[in-house]
């Protein structure tokens, strides 16, 4: 090895300096010649090596870059040869900030996949390969009983915890955990119960079929049923249904609570003669859950009012 | 004794009722694998095997709903998940096909078992220490393991039946 660079930290806070010493060793440099040993920050000298030679006859040069503010660069450490320029060793430098904390962690919990998935906000650029890990606990006041570490893929700011870690109907504890070279940084901690955060899928909605023996729709008026989504038939839910006449920009008029599932309603107080969109909605009730989203629209006309 | 109408929370029954219809579901759609894959479709055709198995069945007769004792109620719905817990644990090894359906619905009786002991706790009529299982039957074939599957969800499936009876008198208003 001819020379070789050791450097004061390999990671800096951006801006902090950065102090690096390079050693040629004898069988390097031409006997009794002092070789001027030069440094280069990518492709560009830097002035300021002190050199010196050591009792053991080998050459140091130590140079400090005071402010450096690059994220990433080489430094390398090169010797001057007849009138070419040698590198000798070469070594990475990078800088960056310690993680912020992370913030707005919130979590879903998935009725197909059974799994809780959490997100969360990084923060601030880091410019360094920063981890992000879930820390659960079965507790909410203690931190014993860890539940297995939820380790981010990099460079996203979710993680599922699968079912087999979860106990469902039991509050736990998670936090969110950033790490990185210069430091750790831990979210506050969400105190939850999974089933708590369930957020359903739509429900199915249709009109009822003309065939069926019910009796046709009054004017005004349209038939509807409609279905709670499969993965959530054990949860007792509540429901909403919004219609909207297809008339300029007309406004969205809400219809609720309504039961989770039904055969037939009949919904009427509507213009005749007019197409309708229609949408639903439904939430795990009483027990808390989140709203599902709004059902994919459904379009109906209503019949002619029969002249008097 | 407690009260039973009073001293439970109305979460706590909605919870119950909640997981014991998942539960169902869960059984349900064990038993329908069973009789599909592999024509295992009637638990009556197996009461030999059941017994020579040494299957337990566990009564809900602390639950009656005249003079309900509330501690003994739950005390019994705790003993019987746990028995469940342990037995769906038993069936490990069951065939690939199987194995999700059956770790989910042991999954979901744990965590009812622990629900009910939760809220044992909070009324302060849980026993110092935690159950311990008993010994489990042992399946040595493939076959024992199916055929213990069709057993035990269908005996707690019953369980449940009775469990779903018993929380929604507790739960009427």
């Amino acid at each position: 090895e001819c020379g070789h660079i050791s450097l004061s930290a390999p990671i800096v806070r951006l801006g902090d300096s950065i102090t690096a010493s390079c050693v040629i060793n004898q069988n390097c440099s031409r006997p009794g010649l002092d070789s001027q040993i030069l440094w280069k920050l990518g492709a560009e000298l830097q002035p300021g090596g002190r050199q010196q030679r050591l009792p053991d006859g080998t050459q140091e040069s130590t140079i400090t870059l005071p402010h450096f503010n690059h994220t990433q660069a080489f430094l390398s450490c090169c010797l001057t040869w007849g009138n070419s320029l040698q590198i000798l060793d070469q070594a990475e430098l990078r800088a960056g900030y310690p993680p912020a904390v992370p913030h707005n962690l919130s979590c879903l919990m998935n009725l197909t996949t059974y799994s809780l998935t959490c997100q969360w906000e990084p923060g601030p650029e880091t410019h360094l390969p920063t981890s992000f890990t879930l820390k659960s606990f079965q507790s909410c006041q203690t931190q014993k009983d860890s539940i297995s570490d939820c380790v981010a893929e990099d460079g996203q700011s979710h993680c599922s915890i699968l079912r087999k870690h979860l106990t469902l109907y039991q509050k736990m504890g998670i936090r969110v955990q950033a790490e990185n070279a210069l430091g750790t940084s831990v979210s506050p901690q969400l105190c939850l119960d999974p089933m708590d955060v369930v957020k359903l899928e739509p429900p199915m909605l249709w009109t009822v079929d003309p065939s069926h023996e019910a009796a046709p729709p009054q004017p005004g008026c349209l038939q509807l049923h409609w279905e709670p989504w499969k993965p959530s038939l054990h949860m007792s839910q509540k429901c909403e249904l919004r219609h909207q006449p297809q008339l300029g920009d007309a406004n969205w008029t809400l219809e609720g609570p309504l039961p989770a599932e039904t055969l037939q309603y009949e919904l009427c107080g509507l213009l005749p003669a007019t197409a309708y969109t229609l949408q639903m909605r439904c939430v795990r009730w009483p027990l808390p859950g989140h709203w599902s989203n709004w059902s994919p629209n459904l379009k109906l006309r209503t019949t002619e009012q029969v002249p008097i | 004794p407690l009260d039973p109408a009073s001293s439970l929370p109305q979460s706590f029954l909605l919870k119950c009722l909640e997981q014991v219809r998942k539960i169902q579901s869960d059984g349900a759609a064990l038993q329908e694998k069973l009789c599909a894959t592999y024509k295992l479709c009637h638990p009556e055709e197996l009461v030999l095997l059941g017994h020579s198995l040494g299957i337990p069945r566990t009564p809900l007769s602390g639950c009656p709903s005249q003079a309900l004792q509330l501690t003994a109620c739950l005390s019994q719905l705790h003993s019987g998940l746990f028995l469940y817990q342990g037995l769906l644990q038993a069936l490990a090894g069951v065939s690939p096909e199987l194995a999700p359906t059956v770790d989910m619905l042991q999954l979901d009786v744990a965590n009812f078992a622990t629900t009910v002991w939760q809220q044992m706790e909070d009324l302060g009529v849980a026993p110092a220490l935690q159950p311990t299982q008993g010994t489990m039957p042992t399946f040595t074939s493939a076959f024992q393991r199916r055929a213990g599957g069709v057993l035990v969800t269908s005996h707690l499936q019953s369980f449940l039946k009775l469990a779903y009876r018993v929380l929604r008198y507790l739960a009427q208003p």
